[in-house]
């Protein structure tokens, strides 16, 4: 263990140093390749194909599991934990993660040394409110608000230490890669990553850049109830298999809510083969649960804590791990009692019981209640129709959160044939045998996911507005095109902005990239054909094509553009407003109404 | 390290197609077009419609167009079939969104001008009468237009007519099927004189005709089923058409008038076989009954 995770932290130190040249660069030091991808991506190519290894970076925790041939098999740590705490600390010359570490008490997590939460602030800017929720975290994160990435540094030896979340992201992985070839006796590179719905594309990039620094490389980035819809199908063949019976179509709804994001699911299941109807996600979890919690008990939190001094990082953290010990008991008692010492005098003595935990989080329960009211509606299921109900993640434990998605779903039993806490790993694992081309001879892996896309993709037209070209829960792969014409008479340049989201303005949306037509035939405005295809593709590659037609022309203006996407890199919040404040509306375009 | 991290895609400069009026890219490495997604324009002939793609018959409900759509998934997905399934997946995609949705659907197969009941490739399936022994040079044939449903020809030739219950009229399913005594009894019982001796030539033609069509609808407005109103002055204005047709096609197929030296099997395949070729006409043709009537 010691050899081996000392080979590859010489590895990571040649990939940080990488990183910290390449800062500022386009992206091209980052990539990895696959070994199937220099055989020329042969299916049935060795006699024991590579098996992706699964993955589950949870904000809080993280696990990784494997299919071992005719099972899975969740891998322990040498202290034997399935479950890791998502972290790295940077106390000593080497920073080091919590896969291996021995943390003497939780509270060493929280003296301001640790890095964690990651997962909440990787590829998100500074006027995001999720990082602004996450400035109260004992580590540092500073913002500027202009839409750049945020400031994020661990306190070492009383020195603020910057670093960014894809680089503890990639110690992390590392770490990770390190226990898993040990113990499968063989080095690692595939793996199957599951994410929260609601990452943008951007965020994508990141979660990808940190595993390619990790030296691994990503076969599948997986929505994680998708993760347990394909765990379902699994078991729904099985006892399929054992009962003979007809294997009718199921629907599942997936309920996915761990520390730091909530995911709903609709799947349709038969025959092993899970189709996804409609996803949900937003980035609310535990860490909203328990910081509203913290602000319940002590009100003037933000101004205690605004200096980040020692001092109230060290009461900080014992609000914070008394907290948390709280909400983990009300999810059996009625009331518990909280007591803790924060230091400088000040004491927080109190008894609280489960009617003001509710109340205090009332807005993030009915979040909850919408997202599954959205994804219902989205894949025109009724609720009649669900045949199963699963709860997952770390917060399906709270009472509250069970009676309300059994309530919406009117069902007075939950699926109870998984592991909450490792639903989400084991899917990845059996995606990653899958995807790795891997077959059983007893079925068990007679499987697929029919993915849906979980953002709308689209492009800035018809002034400061957001169309969609391929909608929300579209099946992958996808691929839609739509025409646009111009807004000015022998206008020869377009400017196509592409966005992600679902907001009507593209402000409310992610910026992916843009990129510039250039040599437009002068025309009158609304003549000139701007057709804009968008093709993604089953390992969700995003490609944008853009070409030019003249009505009565057969063949192109101009040669047709083709970018893929995302192109934009940290501080993407900046460029929309340079390039808005370098063109404004002179590039514009609108959509064709469609003539019947 | 300088491999991409994505698996490679290795896509050509597309290509704008000169024969189409919209904007359609290839790629090479595929070969497949750019299909446009919104609501479904008339694709080459040549290329496979949603029904033969997914492999179901037309009449096909939701659970078997369910059933083949993840069949065929297991086969071609991207995550099963590698890169090369991504094109495939597209279409599958595409014909499984429309044919699950009723709107779709319709509109897909009033834009083929396609019937539900499946044409041609098997006679004796519904709507189309089959012969019992030789060819004769007149059939029979029901006006559906007129029948009320008397069951009266059913019982007495119960081997030639037969009642289409959906409709609610009878129809001829084996020409010659009883005696000639019973089919005469039967023709003579009829209340409403709606069973016709017709040519044998123009008995496809009218059973094709007399079958309910799909109609475009607008909105809220229309759609549903029609049949024209005169089903005889629709096959004389329809074999017009199909005559001139021919004539400036095939010049040699005009001056062959005598089909008498066909075997059954051979003209039943012919008929079919033209009867195919022509399926892709009739919704123009649709268009002009609807003038004309």
């Amino acid at each position: 263990m010691h050899i081996a995770g000392s080979g590859t932290f010489a590895l990571l130190l040649h990939s940080l140093s990488f990183s910290t040249v390449g800062e500022g660069m386009a992206e091209p030091a980052y990539t990895v390749a696959s070994d199937s991808e220099t055989t020329g991506e042969e299916k049935s190519s060795p006699a024991f194909p590579e098996i992706a290894i699964g993955i589950d970076i949870g904000t809080s925790q993280c696990s990784i599991a494997i299919w071992n041939g005719s099972q899975i098999e969740l891998l322990k740590n040498t202290r034997n934990q399935k479950m890791m705490r998502s972290y790295v600390t940077f106390k000593d010359e080497v920073p080091s993660g919590g896969v291996s570490n021995q943390l003497s008490h939780e509270h060493d997590m929280l003296s301001g040394a640790a890095i964690f939460n990651m997962k909440r602030l990787i590829g998100r800017v500074d006027t995001d409110p999720v990082v602004h929720a996450s400035k109260s975290l004992p580590f540092l994160v500073q913002t500027l608000d202009i839409g750049v990435r945020p400031f994020i540094a661990a306190l070492v030896n009383n020195v603020w230490r910057s670093t960014t979340p894809e680089e503890v992201l990639a110690i992390f992985l590392v770490e990770l890669r390190a226990m898993a070839e040990t113990q499968l006796k063989r080095p690692i590179r595939n793996v199957v990553l599951t994410i929260p719905v609601s990452f943008s594309r951007f965020q994508l990039t990141r979660i990808e850049r940190a595993c390619a620094m990790a030296g691994l490389h990503v076969l599948r980035l997986m929505p994680e109830p998708t993760a347990v819809a394909l765990l379902y199908a699994q078991q729904q063949q099985q006892t399929v298999h054992e009962n003979m019976g007809s294997g009718s179509e199921k629907i599942a709804l997936i309920f996915n809510m761990g520390a730091g994001y909530c995911d709903v699911a609709l799947s349709a299941t038969a025959g092993g083969v899970s189709q996804i109807k409609g996803l949900a996600g937003s980035a609310i979890g535990g860490e909203d649960l328990l910081q509203n919690m913290m602000r319940h008990l002590l009100p003037d939190i933000e101004s205690r804590f605004a200096n980040h001094g020692i001092n109230e990082i060290k009461s900080m953290g014992l609000l914070r791990v008394a907290t948390q010990d709280a909400i983990h008991k009300l999810s059996t008692q009625t009331s518990v009692q909280i007591d803790v010492d924060l230091g400088n005098g000040s004491k927080i003595c109190k008894v609280v019981n489960s009617e003001e935990f509710e109340e205090v989080n009332q807005k993030i329960f009915e979040k909850c209640e919408k997202l599954i009211i959205q994804c219902l509606h989205d894949a025109k299921v009724e609720i009649e129709d669900i045949t199963d109900v699963i709860l997952v993640g770390g917060c399906s434990f709270i009472p509250k959160i069970r009676n309300l998605v059994k309530g919406i779903c009117k069902k007075e039993a939950l699926y109870d044939g998984m592991i909450p806490l490792e639903a989400a790993v084991r899917g990845a694992a059996l995606e990653g045998a899958v995807a790795s081309g891997i077959s059983d001879p007893f079925g068990n892996l007679d499987l697929l996911t029919i993915q849906a896309t979980p953002l709308g993709i689209g492009i800035r037209a018809d002034g400061n507005n957001f169309v969609p070209i391929i909608p929300r829960n579209t099946t992958m792969p996808a691929r839609k095109d739509l025409v646009f014409t111009t807004v000015r008479d022998n206008q020869t340049e377009a400017l196509i902005i592409v966005y992600e989201g679902e907001g009507q303005k593209v402000e409310e949306n992610h910026l992916l990239g843009y990129f510039k037509i250039t040599g437009i035939p002068p025309a009158p405005k609304g003549v000139p054909e701007i057709n804009v295809c968008m093709d993604i593709d089953a390992s969700n590659v995003l490609r944008v094509l853009a070409g030019v037609i003249l009505p009565g022309s057969p063949h192109p203006a101009i040669p047709v553009m083709e970018v893929r996407l995302p192109t934009v890199d940290d501080g993407h919040g900046w460029c929309a407003e340079a390039l808005h404040k370098t063109y404004g509306s002179t590039l514009d375009l609108e959509t064709v109404q469609k003539k019947i | 390290m300088s491999v991409s991290m994505v698996i490679g895609y290795h896509v050509s400069v597309p290509k704008f197609n000169p024969n189409k009026s919209k904007l359609r890219w290839k790629e090479r490495c595929s070969g497949v077009t750019c299909c446009n997604a919104r609501g479904g324009e008339l694709r080459a002939r040549n290329e496979k419609n949603y029904y033969e793609l997914l492999g179901v018959s037309v009449d096909a409900n939701m659970q078997e167009i369910k059933k083949a759509y993840r069949k065929l998934q297991k086969k071609y997905h991207p995550d099963i079939a590698g890169q090369q399934g991504h094109e495939y997946t597209l279409k599958l995609n595409e014909a499984y969104k429309v044919l699950m949705r009723e709107d779709l659907r319709k509109e897909y197969d009033a834009l083929f001008g396609r019937m539900r009941v499946q044409f041609g490739r098997n006679a004796s399936s519904l709507g189309y009468s089959s012969w019992k022994g030789p060819l004769r040079p007149e059939a029979l044939f029901v006006d559906e237009n007129v029948c009320i449903g008397c069951r009266e020809c059913v019982q007495h030739a119960s081997n030639t007519f037969v009642m289409d219950e959906a409709m609610g009229c009878a129809r001829v399913k084996v020409q010659y099927g009883d005696s000639d005594e019973n089919i005469e009894v039967s023709v003579d019982s009829c209340p409403v004189n709606c069973i016709h001796w017709v040519d044998r030539e123009e008995l496809a033609v009218l059973e094709f005709l007399i079958q309910p069509q799909p109609i475009k609808g607008y909105g809220v407005f229309g759609g549903g089923w029609e049949r024209p109103a005169n089903v005889f002055m629709a096959a004389k204005a329809f074999n017009k058409q199909l005559k001139e047709q021919t004539a400036a096609e095939n010049k040699q197929r005009n001056g062959q008038s005598s089909v008498e030296e066909e075997s059954p099997a051979q003209a039943k395949a012919r008929a079919n076989a033209s009867m195919e070729i022509k399926m892709g006409k009739f919704s123009r043709i649709w268009k002009f009954f609807e003038q004309v009537f």
